[in-house]
């Protein structure tokens, strides 16, 4: 299907101060500067996907149902300030969002702060240049910042994701702008996050709809159990969506020393996942007093005031990946809750 | 300087609201609680209102998740047994 028939408007201008100052005009951006994405700038970010239809439709993404084709695509990499070898990682996660367990309609239309985090995996952290080490979560990484960028303009321009007419999040959040962190497979003792899922390709990505990252600081313990414990207490505030609906995923990013302690005891990356999900919990009554509203399970709703429940209902929703460099801070990020991640092979 | 618009096309037309039923009368109305705080109260409230000035009937109430769109059987049934429907409300 060809749909090379996109607007292209001839601006009296290319200084970069009066660029910007149309751009908003035409309500365009976040806020920050973008490159004009000319059409000879939008071919070179193609380039690499010779062979690959530039106007294939990859998603129709909600709430305005805007056709995300790879020219588009390349169009809003271009403003982000991507380099061609992103774009890959970009179409792949478009495509993703485009899942129906992602529910994106409701991501971008909610009051809760909740932003697409994209994870990278493989080959592809190394051939694209992403920082997986020190600083993973930014800034100062071109990659990781202008991907996720590019995925945030994306939703704006295309997904109608625009504060206040398709975004009514309350406060908004600093992961609105940039949200992209790439798995550090050198230092993870368990291998790659991707194949824990199924997914064994050279290069994968996973979305996860949730929070900013919540810090969690552990500088003393030689014991798994200590760190995860600090894990889990970040797991259990009551203001996170996953302490009302229980089918909510947490996405536990380990530093690689805090997972070299795990790793070191012979916990894997499941035993991992089991001891948060028995040590996240919190008591059944105050659970019931602090929510009126409780997207639970059936069973959950049978269990009494003075049982345990856990802050989601069981433990592969308690996702594992290893990030970061030197130090010993770890991070949880909770999700909005009616959505689930994806982890998909990266494909042009 | 020649530059793309980074919006794109849309894919499907625009939904349209239905035209307002201009008589109440005779006829049900359903309510589809999206069970945000206080929807439930809100829309029979309502209903309760256009009941009493317009003599309209008030018929099922359906509830849905207020992220998810309404299931198919709730909006099947919803159009099975009434002819207007109240619904939405916001945090």
């Amino acid at each position: 299907m060809n749909l090379d028939n996109l607007e292209i408007f001839d601006f009296p201008t290319d200084n970069p101060a009066e660029l910007q100052s149309l751009f908003a005009e035409h309500g365009w951006g976040d806020g920050l500067p973008m490159i004009a994405p000319t059409p000879e700038r939008v071919q070179k970010m193609l380039a690499l996907s010779d062979g690959e239809d530039p106007d294939e439709i990859i998603a129709t993404l909600p709430p305005r149902s805007g056709l995300a084709t790879r020219r588009i695509i390349a169009i809003n990499a271009v403003m982000a300030g991507c380099a061609p070898s992103q774009l890959p990682v970009l179409v792949t996660a478009i495509r993703a969002l485009n899942a129906p367990e992602i529910n994106l309609r409701g991501v971008n239309a909610t009051t809760h702060s909740v932003a697409p985090l994209l994870i990278i995996h493989g080959n592809i952290i190394k051939e694209a240049g992403y920082n997986s080490g020190l600083g993973s979560f930014g800034p100062g990484n071109r990659a990781n910042a202008t991907t996720g960028r590019a995925l945030r303009l994306i939703l704006l321009h295309v997904a109608g994701a625009t504060p206040g007419t398709g975004d009514a999040s309350t406060q908004g959040s600093p992961a609105k702008y940039a949200y992209c962190v790439a798995e550090n497979l050198d230092d993870s003792p368990w291998g790659g996050y991707a194949s824990s899922e199924g997914v064994h390709d050279e290069s994968a990505i996973t979305i996860h709809c949730g929070e900013g990252p919540h810090n969690v600081h552990d500088m003393e313990s030689s014991d798994p159990a200590k760190i995860l414990d600090k894990v889990a207490s970040a797991m259990c505030s009551w203001g996170q969506n996953n302490a009302p609906i229980s089918q909510g995923e947490y996405f536990v990013a380990l530093c690689p020393e805090h997972a070299s302690v795990c790793a070191s005891h012979g916990w894997t990356r499941n035993d991992v996942s089991s001891y948060l999900f028995n040590k996240a919990t919190v008591n059944v009554g105050d659970a019931r007093e602090a929510f009126e509203l409780r997207a639970w399970a059936p069973w959950q709703h049978s269990l009494k005031d003075s049982d345990r429940i856990s802050m989601t209902e069981k433990p592969e929703n308690i996702k594992v990946f290893v990030t970061g460099g030197p130090g010993k801070h770890s991070s949880v990020i909770p999700s909005w809750g009616m959505t689930k991640s994806v982890t998909v092979p990266v494909m042009p | 300087m020649k530059i793309y618009s980074p919006t794109g096309n849309i894919g499907e037309p625009q939904k349209s609201l239905a035209s307002p039923a201009s008589v109440l009368n005779g006829k049900a109305i359903g309510i589809l609680d999206n069970t945000k705080p206080n929807a439930n109260i809100l829309l029979q409230r309502l209903a309760l209102r256009l009941h009493e000035r317009t003599g309209v009937n008030i018929g099922i109430t359906e509830t849905k998740n207020a992220a998810l769109a309404a299931p198919d059987q709730v909006l099947g049934r919803l159009t099975k047994e009434v002819q207007i429907a109240l619904t939405g409300s916001a945090d």
